[in-house]
């Protein structure tokens, strides 16, 4: 194969279009939107793939590698459509899962209605066994009754299986000869044993994170298997890659055996995309912003590094930046970027609640019939028809002259829906319905930020997603970031994302001990067998030593805490040293989330390590890096914009993204492209960087 | 004042993440399974006038309480809050609920004005007294409970008060943990107290207050908008506890709900005589339900705020369970808010009836015990909840937090690994739902086996005798059962239990299910089948109930047979 004729294709399988991002070996980006088919997934897929390589002119074979961001995880739980399951439990616990954690995500609603369990309590079945807390087997395992369970529930039709025992986090033998007997018994059984999947404290998350996982693997290899064949079919030879929820991306092979990791693998693509954009344009703490249609998230970057969380709760709806919230969803207990999500999005829909407040979201027109300025039907207000009225968004179409806008439509659904009950000008509401857009998007990126102690104006804004850019701006000035990159193709930007990822394997081994009590054999153990194992299932995937990246790090807390910080530390044997140095990141780290530390014993958790193997050709911003296939060419102009209610309407120029130059350039000013729209107001300023993005530079900042 | 509309909205979204912020913060540094695990604390932003701004979404009931602690706060301090300081209290006399909860507030200040204050309130695991954990149900004064803790300064101008401190570690088994939560509600104080001064910074101090005020007024106009269009009149429920622990007799809570215009009176005369167990509640605990309950059939996304307060005039009896005096007990009080929720409920299902449930399990059964490992005291404070009741349109839920706190649990695992128990039950009963065309959730239990020589145990729970009721023709929740197993010989224990466990017992507790809502012969036969299926009622219940015939091995419904079954239920009784 001709090096210079191969290509790598990222695709980010969206609710309605199917994003294509394909870099060639020498660096140029193409980019595709086709409609998604929610009824054949992996066709569409295919189609837009092939099509995309037949305007560059490659053929399906030059391809090296696809990269895949799926919903398929995601969309099996919203919709109820994974395989039927069973629970196999410890006697006495069959319905851990259904009790959870108790608590609802809002209060003082008495008509909640509570998630209903992946398993019904019929197929949820309890054997006799059990384990201590020390790991000590008080009751072995009743074999014959597990088999008999086992085969009630093929009766009743179960697919699928998760086994869960009390304890199993400190001794898995019980799940193992269950798991070991199970498969031998039952061979046509999917199955999923907690041990396999998430080995830690907490019987609840274990066992929902274990459930998750069973309920679908069903549909995760299906989906799998029939894009690898239509791929194969098409003449594609190359690996098939998924990211994983945590941003790194997986073989296609360990996603069948593990999708749990996978289920928020659809938006990850944007964050890492903006965190190898952020090391090569030498940003050191970036939020990432992606706004789209109906909800805008919010993620943090520091030093080039996504911000991960180790659980999260997966659900309908919008999730709440408040992280202590409980019981909204299905608790996943495996690592994840950490993305807070408001519910505003470019389809929001303004209205005013019963005490005369305006409110914006969190009802969306979606995109169809979408903002009442589509002319499809909708006359309700929402935040992109506040934009077309001020003139930030173009009156007339948008995509390039593809998707008609009439201007009236969106002016009339402001008067008369916030207006007229206000007693405000339209003007006023229009600036109200994106200020309120602001504030609740505000609150995403302070969720990622404020929360954990950390000051927004010490970050760069990355905006992405088809209506980033034109908030991006005011939500810095808002939150005091004098800082607003946006990158090149942001609008299919997690597309570009999946193809800057590593390969990465997040390992942990438990190793609870004090700090001062702690032997240096067992922390240089614990460590040592994480960086062997790591070393070898990087080795496993081809990755030779000079391509193997590890980031050691330990979780640690305050004797007694539940929660824990993690810190990173540089491998080395475990002496005075080391521990010296845990200690004073620890206290630093503690002092700047929590605004006080003491001298009270410091409780070391976990070790964890981040084993990375760097790809042959990773995406690059930089130098002969990315290039955006196809100028935009869109001609110059000039029309009535309105910034802020500050600012009232006045003639401002209208550019493609190709008239700007490093030279920055003053506000206020709209930058339009195909994918995306730019609203630099006044007091500000726009340039192009190193890597291709529009820098906006917000004055007295 | 001139409000911006959009203004406004920012700053309540702002003090609304504020308040979680706090929370978050203390659910990351606390140190015993009561903060972090039950999640049994609260955190609040209050005005500069202690006027309550904003609650976490953590334990509503201890917020209605805030108010009076602040003015016991005002007039121990008046002038003298200075910057740096935390000021606490636990004495239920002096504003505080019951000896756990140390409440504690922290001044904000800027530009060397009181502009606001961080309230966090804890359970602490242990404030000393007769019992570990510090919250039987059967002592008779309050001298027995535990540490009082009159209006102090913990931390005056940023120094900590060594003396309190070591009177503290002094007087509470596990002073590690006491300590380290109170650092947790400290640190959550300042982050509060951070993020605060960062809105002044950002609006001007006197724009913000303008609109702290205004969002006092505008819960209060969402409150009264929704009360104006209630019928005037009043309405009366009763309800009881089962009993004090000492006698059978059962103790009435008696509420008169008047609506008068855009204004509430709720009057608990008739309700029982302050009395001589620790089911005493102050009267800022009463207070508290009262507003929680009026909050929670409230329509809409009404501020959790002092303005909804203003709306509701509270009236107890003096010397009453709902305001007692010196020297009344009030550790197990949440008992007593439990019933005064449920008490107020019943009166507003006649005045909302579209909005109210049947009855819940009656409030979260505490299990206390505690006892000594090789030397070392541990001391287990574990809650169990709960179901709410079936509701006008829906069923209710089960395995569910008291709507009136936002309680969590402690993991098995958690438990176990920490102290010298094993859970070898915690599930769902079958068949303990009140019945109803909408259903009660079912009741849960939990089995504790103690591993360590001897421990103490306090059981509090209630519902043995006063079943959760339903509404509009719905049957009773089943009631609470307690048990507790010696080898193979099992025996009955009452809902308040103070006693020794020993090695190798096991305490059973099966809390009550709720209450079920409308007629049980109108639920929809499918609906029926379907729990049949799902082993949550057995065909025995379905029959008995809803008249509906279910194959009890397939879940399969028989439509003929149930016809018949409840056309039979339904004629009119004919002479034999």
């Amino acid at each position: 194969m001709d090096a210079g004729r191969s290509a790598r294709i990222g695709v980010d399988i969206g609710g309605t279009f199917t994003d294509i991002v394909l870099q060639t070996a020498d660096g140029e980006l193409h980019q595709s939107k086709v409609p998604t088919r929610p009824d054949d997934m992996a066709a569409a897929v295919v189609e837009g793939m092939g099509a995309l390589l037949g305007s560059v002119g490659l053929p399906p074979d030059t391809v090296r590698e696809v990269v895949h961001g799926t919903t398929v995880g995601s969309n099996a739980i919203l919709q109820r459509r994974g395989a039927r399951t069973g629970l196999i439990t410890t006697h006495g616990f069959r319905d851990v899962l259904e009790i959870g954690r108790i608590r609802t995500p809002e209060m003082f609603d008495l008509s909640w209605v509570k998630p209903e369990p992946l398993v019904p309590r019929r197929w949820r079945v309890e054997v006799e066994e059990r384990i201590g807390a020390d790991g000590a087997i008080v009751r072995p395992l009743d074999r014959d009754g597990l088999l008999e369970r086992c085969a009630w529930l093929v009766s009743e039709g179960v697919e699928a299986v998760a086994i869960c025992f009390l304890n199993s986090y400190v001794n898995p033998a019980h799940e193992q000869a269950a798991r070991e007997a199970i498969s031998a018994a039952f061979p046509d059984l999917v199955l999923t044993a907690s041990c396999d999947v998430l080995p830690e404290i907490k019987e609840y998350e274990r066992t929902s994170t274990t459930v998750v996982n069973a309920y679908l693997l069903k549909e995760m290899r299906a989906y799998l298997e029939r894009l690898s064949e239509q791929l194969a079919t098409a003449g594609f030879d190359a690996p098939l890659l998924v990211m994983s929820s945590a941003g790194g991306v997986m073989g296609a092979g360990q996603v069948a055996q593990k999708p749990v990791f996978a289920v928020g693998s659809g938006p990850a693509g944007g964050v890492i995309g903006a965190a190898r954009l952020s090391q090569e344009s030498g940003v050191r703490h970036a939020i990432v912003f992606d706004m789209g249609g109906t909800t805008a998230k919010a993620s943090v970057v520091d030093d080039g590094a996504p911000m991960l969380t180790s659980e999260y709760e997966f659900r309908d709806g919008i999730s709440s930046p408040s992280r202590f919230v409980k019981g909204g969803g299905y608790m996943l207990k495996v690592p994840a970027i950490d993305i807070a999500e408001v519910g505003a999005g470019g389809g929001s829909i303004a209205w005013i609640d019963a005490g005369g407040l305006l409110r914006v979201g969190p009802h969306s027109a979606g995109a169809d019939p979408g903002p009442a300025a589509y002319g499809a039907g909708n006359g309700l207000p929402t935040v992109t028809d506040a934009n077309v009225h001020l003139g930030l968004l173009n009156p007339v179409a948008l995509a390039g002259g593809t998707m008609p806008i009439h201007a009236a439509l969106a002016t009339e659904a402001l008067r008369r829906h916030v207006a007229e009950p206000l007693g405000l000008s339209v003007d006023a509401a229009a600036h109200g319905v994106r200020e309120l857009a602001n504030a609740a998007m505000a609150r995403a990126i302070r969720a990622v930020t404020v929360e954990s102690g950390r000051d927004p104006r010490d970050f760069t804004l990355i905006a992405c997603g088809g209506s980033g850019p034109l908030h991006a701006a005011d939500l810095a000035r808002q939150l005091g970031i004098g800082r607003v990159v946006v990158p090149i193709m942001s609008g299919v930007f997690c597309s570009v994302g999946m193809l800057a990822s590593d390969v990465e394997h997040n390992l942990s081994r438990a190793l609870v001990a004090q700090l001062d009590d702690c032997a240096a054999e067992d922390f240089d153990a614990v460590a040592g067998a994480l960086r062997d194992e790591a070393e070898a299932v990087l080795r496993a995937e081809g990755f030779a030593a000079n391509r193997i990246g590890l980031g050691f790090a330990a979780d640690m807390r305050y004797l007694g805490q539940s929660a824990d910080l993690t810190v990173p530390f540089a491998p080395g044997p475990f002496g005075p040293d080391l521990r010296e140095r845990l200690r004073t990141d620890f206290l630093a780290a503690y002092h700047a989330a929590f605004g006080y530390a003491d001298d009270t014993a410091v409780e070391l958790v976990t070790l964890r390590v981040a084993a990375s193997g760097a790809r042959e050709a990773p995406l690059r911003f930089t130098g002969a890096g990315a290039r955006v296939a196809g100028a935009d060419g869109i001609a110059a102009s000039e029309r009535m914009v309105a910034f802020g209610r500050d600012a009232p309407f006045a003639p401002v120029p209208v550019v493609g993204r190709d008239a700007i130059t490093s030279t920055p350039r003053p506000g206020p000013l709209v930058i339009e492209a195909y994918d995306t729209t730019v609203a630099v107001p006044p007091s500000c300023s726009v340039a192009v960087d190193n890597c291709g993005s529009l820098v906006l530079t917000l004055d007295d900042l | 004042m001139q409000t911006d509309p959009i203004t406004f909205a920012v700053i309540k979204n702002a003090l609304d993440s504020i308040a979680d912020e706090m929370a978050y913060t203390v659910l990351r540094t606390a140190r015993s399974e009561i903060v972090k695990d039950v999640m049994d604390y609260s955190a609040a932003v209050c005005g500069r006038d202690g006027s309550m701004l904003a609650q976490a979404k953590t334990i509503a009931l201890h917020l209605g309480a805030v108010p009076e602690a602040m003015a016991h706060v005002f007039e121990r301090f008046g002038d003298d809050i200075n910057p740096g300081d935390a000021i606490i209290l636990n004495d239920p006399y002096q504003g505080g609920m019951h000896l756990p909860d140390i409440f504690m507030f922290v001044p904000i200040f800027h530009d060397d004005a009181l502009q606001g204050f961080g309230v966090v309130i804890c359970h602490h695991t242990d404030v000393g007294g007769r019992v570990p954990g510090s919250n039987a149900s059967d002592s008779t004064e309050i001298y027995q409970e535990g540490l009082r803790l009159p209006v102090l300064k913990l931390y005056d101008r940023g120094k900590p008060n060594a003396m309190l401190f070591e009177i503290i570690e002094r007087n509470v088994r596990l002073p590690d943990r006491v300590i380290g939560d109170l650092k947790a509600q400290y640190a959550a104080c300042h982050v509060g107290a951070r993020e605060i001064r960062k809105l002044f910074d950002r609006y001007g101090v006197e724009t913000c207050q303008g609109y702290f005020s205004e969002l006092l007024d505008y819960a209060e106009r969402m409150t009264r908008e929704q009360i104006a269009a209630w019928p005037d009149g009043t309405w009366h429920f009763i309800d009881h506890l089962d009993n004090d622990g000492f006698t059978d007799t059962p103790i009435p809570i008696s509420v008169a709900i008047t609506v008068e215009g855009d204004q509430l009176i709720v009057d608990y005369e008739g309700s029982a005589a302050q009395v001589p167990a620790a089911l005493n509640s102050t009267k800022s605990y009463t207070n508290s339900c009262t507003y929680l309950s009026v909050r929670s059939v409230l329509k809409g996304d009404v501020p959790n705020n002092a303005g909804v307060f203003r709306c509701i005039e509270v009236r107890a009896p003096k010397a009453s369970i709902l305001d007692p005096v010196l020297p009344a007990a009030c550790a197990a009080r949440a008992l007593t808010g439990y019933r005064v929720v449920d008490a107020m409920l019943g009166a507003l299902a006649q005045i909302v009836p579209d909005r109210v449930p049947a009855a819940g399990e009656g409030g979260n059964t505490v299990v206390s015990l505690g006892g000594y490992v090789e030397g070392r005291p541990f001391i287990i404070v574990d809650m169990i909840c709960g179901a709410w009741g079936g509701r006008p349109d829906r069923d209710g839920v089960e395995a569910i937090t008291n709507p009136s706190q936002n309680l969590s649990n402690t993991p098995v695992e958690v438990m176990e690994r920490q102290h010298p128990v094993r859970i070898e039950d915690y599930a769902l009963i079958r068949d303990s739902a009140g019945p109803g065309k909408w259903r009660g959730g079912l009741g849960i239990a939990r089995a504790y086996r103690l591993l360590s020589p001897s421990a103490s145990l306090q059981l509090r729970s209630d519902r043995v005798t006063h079943q959760p009721y339903g509404l509009a023709g719905g049957g009773c929740g089943r009631a609470t059962h307690n048990t507790l197993t010696t080898g193979d010989k099992e025996v009955a224990l009452l809902g308040k239990v103070t006693r020794t466990m020993v090695q190798g017992q096991v305490l059973r507790h099966e809390q009550a299910g709720a209450g079920g809502f409308g007629d049980p012969l109108e639920r929809a036969p499918e609906h029926v089948a379907q729990d049949v299926w799902n082993d949550k009622i057995s065909a025995a219940y379905a029959l008995r109930w809803h008249g509906v015939v279910v194959d009890p091995a397939t879940g399969a419904l028989d439509a003929e047979a149930t016809a018949r079954e409840r056309a039979c239920r339904l004629a009119p009784e004919t002479p034999a």
